[in-house]
Parts: C-alpha cells; sequence; structure tokens
C-alpha cells in the first residue's frame, strides 16, 4: 500500500523542479499562523520564506538574503476534509476520476506536512455516514489517509454531503488545525457559508474544489454520458445542441468563479483543481494565495 | 373492400414488439455497461439550464414526430403487406359476333328496311369487335357489303342504302342483281344466302342474322324456307324474323307467317311480327341485348389490389422519418 504516496511524490519530483519543491516547503510552512520564536538556524532564503524572517544582518554579510528558521514548539494538526460520496469518484474536467486527483492534492499537502514534521487526520465520508482517522505523522499514515479516501470514493458510495463532514468537524475538532477541504465541484450557499465561516475563525482553511468534466466535451462523444447521482441517461440529440453548449459553459465559468469570490469574502483561500496536472501548480497557487492573502 | 393477407398486421405488430424488445435490451446493456458509460457528477448544473429544458423539449418534439411518423410507416406497410383488395364482379361481354343483314327488298319492305338499317347506323358506334355484314335479296341475293369491321365503312354503306331506299324518286339501281332468280321474292333461297355469307364457320363466333321479309313468296325457290332455316340451324346460325306482313290486315298470308315463324323458332331465334315501322328500334335493341346476354360468360370475381395510396405514405413517411432521424443525430 506504498503506491499512493510514491505516486505523489514521483509526481511532485517531476512536476516541480528542486527549487519549486522548496518553495513548496516554505509555503506550507508559512500557512499556520503564530511560530515558536525559538532561534534554530540560518539558511539562504528561498521564494515563499516570509519576508519578516529574513535576517537582514545576515543578509547584509553574505551578500545574499538568508532566512532564520525557528524551532516549531508543537506540531501542527492538519486535517484533510474529503468529501468521498459518489460524486468523487465521478469523471473530472481532466479525464480522470475526481477521486485520483482528490488523492493527489491531498497526497502533496499531506506529504508537505509529513516532511515538516506536523500530524495529520482525516475526517470524509457521504450522506450515508462519516469516518475519521486520527492524527499521526508518519510515513504509513500518510499511506492510509490517501488509501481511505482512495477506498471510499467509489460510484457505489452514497450521495456526496460536504455539510455532513463540516458539522462532524465543528462537533469534533478541538484543536486548532489546518483545515484543507478537498470538495466536489459544489458551489457554497449560506448554510455552508455560514459553517465555513464558523471554521474559519478556529482553523486555518483551505478550500480545494475538484472540477467536474463538461458532460458536453467533445471527448465522450461516442460514449453514453450518465449522471453519478442517479444513473440518468443524458440524450444524444441534447448533446449535440451547440447553443447548450454555450450557455452551460458560461453558467459553469459564473458558479466557479462565483465559488471562489464566496470564498474571498469568507477570508478563504480557495483553488478549482481540474486534474493531475493540474495538482502541482493548483496546491502551489492555493498555498501562496493563502499566505500572500493574509498580509 | 377485402383482404387477402389477413394475418399481416399481426406480423408487423409482432415485428413492431421484437424491435422494440431489442432496442430496450441494447439500452440496457449499454446503461449498464461499467466501462462504456461516462459517469459525470452534477448534471444538473446542466440539467437546471433554460436552454437544456428548450433542446429537450424539442428533442420530444422530434421524437413524438419520429414515433407518429413510425406508426403510420407502419401502418401503411401493414396495409400494403395486408393487400386490402376491391372486388369486382367482372360480367365479361365477348364481342366476337357476326351479324348478317338480311333484308328483303321488295317494294313492300321498303319502310321497314329504312328503319332496320337506320337503328344500325346507330347501333354500330358501340360495336367493338363485331363483324357486320349487309345482304339484300328479292329473287336473288346480292352482297352490298360482306362481314366487316370497318365501322366506317359499314356506316357509309348503310347510309347510301337507306338514302336510296328512301328517296321517292329513286332509279333501284340499288336493287342490281336481286332479280336475277326465277320469279321474285324468293325468300327461302335468300336466307339462305344469307347464311353463307359466314365464313370461317369452325371458328367460335356467335353468328346471327336479322331477317326482314313478309315471306310472300312470287316465284319457284331453289330452297322453301323452312329448308333454309334447317340449314341456317346446322351451321349455327340465329335467325330473327321481323315480319310486317304478319297482321290482321293481311292474314290472308297468316300460313306464310306461321312458316317464317317456325323456321326461325328452329334455328332458336325469335319471330317479331309487326305492323309500323316505328317498332322496329326497340327490337332490333331487345335483339342485340338478348344476343348480348346470350354471349356472356359466366362472370368471375376480380380482386384488384391498389397499393398506390399506401406505398406514397409509407414512401413519404420513410422519407420524413429520415430526416427527422437526421434531425436527432445532427
Amino acid at each position: 500500500m506504498t503506491g499512493l504516496l510514491y505516486r505523489v511524490k514521483s509526481k511532485l519530483s517531476i512536476r516541480a523542479h528542486r527549487r519549486v519543491r522548496g518553495v513548496l516547503d516554505g509555503e506550507y510552512a508559512s500557512v499556520m499562523h503564530g511560530k515558536s520564536h525559538e532561534f534554530d538556524e540560518l539558511r539562504p532564503y528561498v521564494p515563499g520564506d516570509e519576508v519578516r524572517d529574513i535576517d537582514w544582518k545576515a543578509t547584509a554579510r553574505n551578500g545574499t538574503p538568508y532566512t532564520r528558521l525557528y524551532v516549531a514548539m508543537r506540531k501542527h494538526l492538519v486535517t484533510f476534509v474529503v468529501d468521498t460520496g459518489r460524486n468523487m469518484a465521478a469523471v473530472g474536467a481532466s479525464g480522470e476520476p475526481k477521486r485520483e486527483t482528490a488523492v493527489l492534492v491531498a497526497g502533496i499537502l499531506a506529504y508537505l506536512a509529513h516532511r515538516h514534521g506536523d500530524h495529520m487526520s482525516l475526517v470524509c465520508g457521504d450522506a450515508d455516514g462519516v469516518v475519521s482517522l486520527p492524527a499521526a505523522g508518519t510515513e504509513s499514515h500518510v499511506e492510509q489517509v490517501l488509501a481511505k479516501i482512495q477506498s471510499r470514493a467509489v460510484p457505489d458510495a452514497g450521495r456526496s454531503d460536504l455539510n455532513r463532514l463540516l458539522t462532524y468537524v465543528v462537533r469534533r475538532t478541538r484543536r486548532r488545525s489546518i483545515l484543507v477541504i478537498i470538495s466536489d465541484d459544489e458551489g457554497i450557499d449560506d448554510e455552508r457559508a455560514r459553517m465555513l465561516r464558523r471554521l474559519h475563525a478556529q482553523h486555518e482553511l483551505l478550500w480545494v474544489s475538484i472540477a467536474d468534466a463538461d458532460p458536453l466535451d467533445p471527448n465522450w462523444r461516442t460514449s453514453p454520458i450518465v449522471d453519478i447521482a442517479d444513473g440518468a441517461l443524458l440524450p444524444d440529440a441534447i448533446r449535440r445542441s451547440s447553443a447548450l453548449h454555450r450557455e452551460f459553459a458560461a453558467s459553469v465559468a459564473t458558479s466557479s468563479s462565483q465559488t471562489i469570490d464566496t470564498l474571498e469574502s469568507l477570508g478563504i483561500t480557495g483553488v478549482r483543481i481540474t486534474g493531475a496536472d493540474g495538482a502541482v501548480s493548483g496546491v502551489f497557487a492555493l498555498l501562496e494565495r493563502h499566505n500572500h492573502g493574509r498580509r | 373492400m377485402e383482404v387477402i393477407n389477413g394475418w399481416m398486421p399481426l406480423v408487423w405488430v409482432a415485428a413492431l414488439a421484437v424491435t422494440v424488445a431489442i432496442a430496450l435490451l441494447i439500452r440496457r446493456r449499454r446503461r449498464r455497461a461499467p466501462g462504456a458509460s461516462v459517469r459525470i457528477a452534477h448534471l444538473e448544473r446542466l440539467t437546471a439550464l433554460p436552454g437544456y429544458r428548450r433542446a429537450r423539449t424539442r428533442m420530444q418534439l422530434w421524437l413524438s414526430i419520429g414515433i407518429a411518423l413510425t406508426v403510420v410507416a407502419v401502418a401503411a406497410s401493414a396495409a400494403l403487406s395486408t393487400r386490402i383488395v376491391t372486388v369486382h364482379t367482372v360480367t365479361p361481354e365477348i364481342h366476337n359476333r357476326d351479324i348478317v343483314l338480311c333484308l328483303d327488298t321488295s317494294g313492300s319492305m321498303t319502310g321497314y328496311d329504312v328503319a332496320i338499317l337506320d337503328t344500325f347506323i346507330e347501333l354500330v358506334d358501340e360495336f367493338e369487335g363485331e363483324r357486320i355484314g349487309l345482304t339484300i335479296f328479292n329473287a336473288s341475293a346480292v352482297t352490298y357489303f360482306p362481314l366487316t369491321t370497318d365501322y366506317d365503312y359499314v356506316t357509309e354503306q348503310m347510309t347510301e342504302l337507306r338514302e336510296n331506299m328512301d328517296d321517292p324518286n329513286t332509279d333501284y339501281a340499288y336493287t342490281d342483281g336481286t332479280l336475277l332468280g326465277d320469279g321474285s321474292s324468293l325468300i327461302g333461297d335468300g336466307l339462305a344466302s344469307c347464311t353463307q355469307r359466314f365464313d370461317n364457320l369452325d371458328e367460335e363466333r356467335s353468328r346471327s342474322i336479322i331477317f326482314a321479309t313478309d315471306n310472300f313468296v312470287a316465284g319457284k325457290q331453289l330452297v322453301s324456307l323452312p329448308q333454309a332455316g334447317k340449314y341456317a340451324k346446322d351451321n349455327g346460325v340465329i335467325v330473327y324474323g321481323l315480319n310486317p306482313g304478319d297482321s290482321s290486315s293481311k292474314n290472308y298470308i297468316a300460313e306464310l307467317a306461321a312458316e317464317m315463324k317456325d323456321a326461325v323458332e328452329t334455328t332458336g331465334g325469335e319471330y317479331f311480327a309487326l305492323g309500323d315501322p316505328q317498332a322496329v328500334p326497340d327490337i332490333v335493341t331487345s335483339i342485340q341485348k338478348q344476343e348480348t346476354a346470350k354471349m356472356d360468360a359466366p362472370s368471375y370475381v376480380v380482386k384488384t389490389d391498389d397499393p398506390d395510396k399506401y406505398l406514397w405514405i409509407a414512401f413519404w413517411t420513410v422519407l420524413a422519418l429520415l430526416t427527422v432521424g437526421w434531425r436527432l443525430r445532427r
């Protein structure tokens, strides 16, 4: 079962050269507010480090920027809140199941957390039930988390119900943590916004939407398209309507930017990831925006 | 209205049912096959759009048009293959008749001859394959024209003869050659001569003679009237006799009339006694009818397919169906 994390690592090494990986580490390290002030060491600045951590004297001495690193006083907790309803088993915008993208995104963040020495826990589930994995920091735990997501998000799973997961988190987590919400490509209504506001007060929130496939995509021309929620077939004749194509594209663009806007208005950073290819850059953009938006 | 393949609609219904069943089966297979179908979440993003509803309404409209067309096409095809036929009872009229007008041209007969000719001039228009010939006789018989189907010629000749007969200042040229016998009005000879006007006796044709005479013989005949009647009968010729002499005012020749009646009736024909040329047309017409009735072959039933209508309906609906199908696939 070491396959999932291995895949995440290889994706990272293919997609991101060393410098970017360093940046990712740096960005990740800056996610959490509040650091210990016990100095640990100096190291050359890498992009993504907070500017206020730059040791200007050391920089002046050496001619290149240096960053002060502090000893982490306590380990952070990263909680992955993953919607593993059947929607996550549907085909994503890039053509692979959204589950794979979700696993990859969770894997990248979990790997970063693991390298940072943080613990991570998982809350996942659907309308039929919620399961959670307790916090731990080992590589095998990362693997477990990913395997859980992978095995839960199947077409036979219950309906997606993100609010139920959020309620679960509201009730169960006392400790301040980094909440990574990996959601289906859903909008944010008032109730959900209320819950997010509530969670935002306690935690650092990172929102990831895994984009749905376009049912009118010409790539699917030859295969029947089925609604994963109820198995209803999308009639062929309708799929060929070009007017509908345009209307749908416009409405999707509106609704996904609306989701991001709503999140922004709540002070939450969100990103919409279309597939495995966009996962690394998506996570990078997420962390970067999160760190920069805060300042 | 009758059908030949009455069971055909059942076949079509069965075929339709089988087709629908297969289509449903394929549809279910397709939906169940996990690899083949693309499962997509949040299709309601699409289905909630007004454009989707419009497209669906349009599709349903086209589909219902397609279904209606299919029903019509199948119904037309079923009707076509059921072979709805119209049933006619056909009584074929046979026109292979030979008629010889055998006219006594003795002076007393002229009015009747004219009436007979008038009637036939009119009747010729309705002839279709009948042959008609004209023989006049007094002491000897002359073929005015032989059996022919050239009706223009027949009309022309009969009109000419009629005009000559009717003309009060006639030179009687038309009677040339009729006075060569021993005496005049040799009736038996006349009828026998007329009988000989029929040719191709081995062919199966109906042969009849319209025989107009008063049977007032004045001279020495070679053949007596009864002998001539028998001769006609032996040759299969039916003789219809018109006798203007047979009336109470002329009962001095009643015996002759009886003789003629017998002779005519031996041939299977009919005998008409008349006192007025006015009666001729009716009699001739009735003879014609009688002849026709005798000639009628046994009637038989003809069933006529009328596929045009259904063929065109099927053709156009199938064409329309293809258009609808193309519209739906587009």
